[in-house]
């Protein structure tokens, strides 16, 4: 896939922490212009991935490619970061915090000061650009805390559960941002262990478990390719045992308000409904349903560990 | 390049603008002013006043001589109030008056008696009586209310003796300026013989102590500052944000630069000051004759004290940056960070053996350790200045174990940054400083 489509290549990378192995040969393309989640459970080898990114550690083996070119000084600054542990100055004020951080990613002061007045107006801030950092609440200093990893308008951004912590009105601020970054042709890596939120906003996914890759794709193909059918059901009435074929059904669930019928393997939906509907059973709902990104992560996990 | 003047301007703006700034970079000459001002004002202002002494002359041969001595330390004492100084020590400000009591035809302890109740009521601060035979067995009686005001007691005594000194002498008939002519004790002439012939050019080497000095006091000042700056990113865990964006080395070099030019600041402040407040005092000193001998010092020493004050000042900081890239709180640091004065302590005793001996192998060796080249070498150059090369060698080693220990602090601190939660073991660093 080595091609102008890939704004971020990962070659074969693998690190060690004297006998502990946090990566082993990943290799991840993150494809320009798309959301690319990072998912895995804690201790997976997500932040050390990005740590290397970001150019904080160097791999022991393999290399790290940013538009083609190796990362180094230089990509420090074509990329923005947002880490899990959110870190600001607590007694300088929100406006020279931004200019500083602006300043860190070779922008210049009043280019600095412009793009801060900028987003501090998008993120509805702009009122407190004079107060000192640790006059403002958690949720505010998580938004500039996120301002500081977009205000070098960074050709990849990473952002390490940056939902965490804000409340729903500001989740949705942050995510409509993300969103038109996105829209913008910006490349962005997003690393959670929230299911729902990778679901809704990622493009491409990497499942990392252990140090290593064990799944990774589109949504689409991750989600397809999972080789799973369940049909949401809901009927009034005797199925005269339809629903015991094992030839026909794997398991049934109870979902609370419906059932969740897994199909046995290679057996047709459609079959199924002709058969519910042949037994006299009244079908007032019937649906295919996808397998969640959820039940994907934690079967996988369970998998792997 | 830039984002390093970025880093020293943060901390430096930080620095200056702390309320601890403010107030210690304004307390600290109203301290000064306090300590070597206050007390001799107070001093002087309690004994202005004058102090009134009865002398029983039972001799009837000593009393003007006493007399004589007294009103001339009263003229000096005055000279000194009209230039509103005083050159020794708070008592040269207080004057005294002498009354002579006439034993007429009362009894001694009658006398004794009259006049212990007139010191009770408070009209004499103290009486002395002058026995008969006091040319030769040399005792006086001195009566007090307060006889541990020992300047007062102190003063009667040398003022007396002078008085007995010169009535002995005058009745052996020696005269007196002959004897003082006689007995004038030699001069020294300190002349310094080195490769570019003779000079005077003596007691200067005690400019090394001054610079050792001033390196301590910063670094007890300001280490801490250092330290904690250092350790700062790490508690509000700002460092990943910055690592992903600067290097460790520049980080560390501009976080040490901004702490090191707020003391700056600071210094330069208080020196300001404690000159504006000499110059008032040495105009004052001028104005009363006194004069003024300011070591005669080659133009190039004065460059080798600044080399040499940063070479000392960087190498101790560093040494506190290394200890704040170690630990995960600026508490931790401040203990660990303790053999770092002992080392300065261990320069201080080393000055002693080199001071007499500044160019044996020894010496030479001790002014080339980065730790306490700034007092040995400076004290090689004051005393019999080494050959060029080995104060060149000595500069270079210490710029290189700056840079040295800087970037040891740079990598301890990144690796530690990234397996945060402890602190690091000796081992540890070893292996961080060797790692990738």
């Amino acid at each position: 896939m080595a091609n102008d489509d890939v704004a971020l290549a990962v070659n074969n990378v693998t690190k060690r922490y004297d006998d502990f192995t946090a990566v082993e040969d990943l290799s991840l393309a993150v494809r320009r212009g798309r959301i690319f989640g990072l998912i895995g459970p804690n201790g997976a080898g997500k932040t050390t991935t990005i740590r290397m990114i970001v150019g904080i550690t160097a791999p022991d083996v393999g290399n790290i490619e940013l538009l083609g070119r190796p990362v180094n000084l230089e990509s420090q600054n074509r990329i923005g970061y947002l880490p899990e542990e959110r870190g600001l100055y607590k007694k300088m004020k929100v406006g020279e915090q931004l200019r500083f951080f602006g300043q860190l990613k070779n922008l210049a002061p009043r280019a600095a000061d412009e793009a801060a007045d900028r987003w501090l107006e998008k993120l509805k801030l702009a009122d407190w650009k004079n107060k000192k950092t640790d006059e403002l609440s958690k949720g505010m200093q998580q938004k500039i805390q996120f301002i500081t990893a977009v205000m070098h308008e960074p050709d990849l951004l990473i952002l390490d559960e940056p939902f965490s912590g804000l409340d729903p009105v500001n989740s949705e601020l942050l995510k409509e941002t993300v969103l038109e970054l996105k829209a913008a042709g910006r490349t962005i890596i997003f690393s959670t262990h929230l299911m729902e939120q990778a679901e809704k906003l990622c493009d491409d996914i990497c499942l990392m478990n252990r140090s290593r890759k064990v799944l990774a794709g589109s949504l689409r193909e991750v989600k397809s390719g999972f080789g799973r059918n369940a049909v949401a059901l809901r009927y009034e009435g005797e199925t005269n045992g339809v629903l015991d074929d094992k030839e026909l059904v794997a398991s049934v669930k109870d979902a609370g308000d419906y059932m969740e019928a897994l199909l046995a393997e290679g057996a047709d939906s459609q079959e199924l409904l002709r058969r519910l509907v042949a037994s006299g059973a009244r079908v007032t709902k019937f649906e295919e349903v996808e397998p969640s990104l959820h039940e994907i992560f934690i079967t996988k996990v369970n998998e792997t560990s | 390049m830039n984002k390093l003047l970025a880093v020293v301007k943060r901390e430096y703006l930080e620095g200056v603008r702390t309320r601890s700034f403010l107030i210690t970079t304004m307390l600290g000459p109203l301290l000064m002013l306090g300590i070597s001002v206050l007390p001799v004002m107070v001093m002087s202002r309690i004994g202005g006043g004058t102090t009134r002494i009865a002398v029983v002359d039972q001799t009837n041969r000593m009393y003007e001589r006493v007399r004589d001595h007294i009103t001339r330390d009263n003229a000096e004492a005055t000279a000194n109030r009209r230039n509103e100084r005083t050159t020794r020590g708070g008592v040269s400000g207080a004057r005294y008056e002498l009354e002579q009591v006439a034993l007429a035809n009362n009894s001694l302890e009658e006398t004794k008696r009259n006049l212990s109740e007139r010191v009770r009521r408070g009209e004499l601060n103290a009486y002395v009586v002058i026995p008969p035979n006091v040319l030769e067995n040399g005792k006086v009686e001195y009566y007090a209310r307060n006889t541990s005001d020992v300047f007062t007691a102190e003063r009667m005594r040398n003022r007396i003796t002078s008085a007995v000194v010169e009535q002995r002498m005058s009745d052996a008939q020696i005269d007196q300026g002959r004897l003082a002519e006689l007995q004038r004790r030699v001069e020294i002439d300190a002349i310094k013989v080195d490769g570019e012939g003779e000079r005077r050019d003596s007691g200067s080497f005690w400019l090394a102590y001054i610079v050792g000095g001033v390196i301590y006091a910063m670094v007890l000042l300001y280490g801490n500052a250092v330290l904690s700056s250092v350790v700062e990113e790490k508690t509000t865990r700002v460092s990943e944000v910055l690592f992903s964006s600067i290097r460790p080395l520049p980080l560390l070099a501009g976080k040490l630069l901004g702490v090191s030019l707020v003391a700056l600041t600071q210094v330069i402040v208080w020196v300001l000051v404690s000159v504006l407040l000499s110059l008032y005092g040495a105009g004052a000193l001028v104005a009363s004759g006194a004069e003024f001998t300011l070591p005669r010092i080659r133009p190039e020493v004065y460059v080798y004290l600044i080399l040499f004050f940063l070479v000392g000042y960087f190498v101790y900081s560093t040494c506190y940056a290394l200890v704040g890239s170690m630990v995960t709180t600026a508490q931790e640091g401040t203990g660990m960070a303790m053999p770092i004065t002992f080392m300065f302590v261990i320069a201080f005793v080393l000055t002693t053996p080199v001071i007499s001996n500044p160019n044996s192998s020894f010496s030479v060796l001790m002014s080339l350790i980065p730790f306490f080249s700034p007092i040995i070498m400076l004290l090689r150059i004051m005393t019999e200045t080494p050959p060029f090369w080995q104060i060149a060698l000595s500069l270079l080693i210490g710029f290189a174990s700056i840079v040295g220990l800087m970037w040891i602090a740079a990598r301890v601190y990144r690796t530690g940054m990234l397996m945060y939660g402890k602190r690091a073991t000796i081992p540890e660093v070893m292996r961080w400083v060797r790692q990738p």
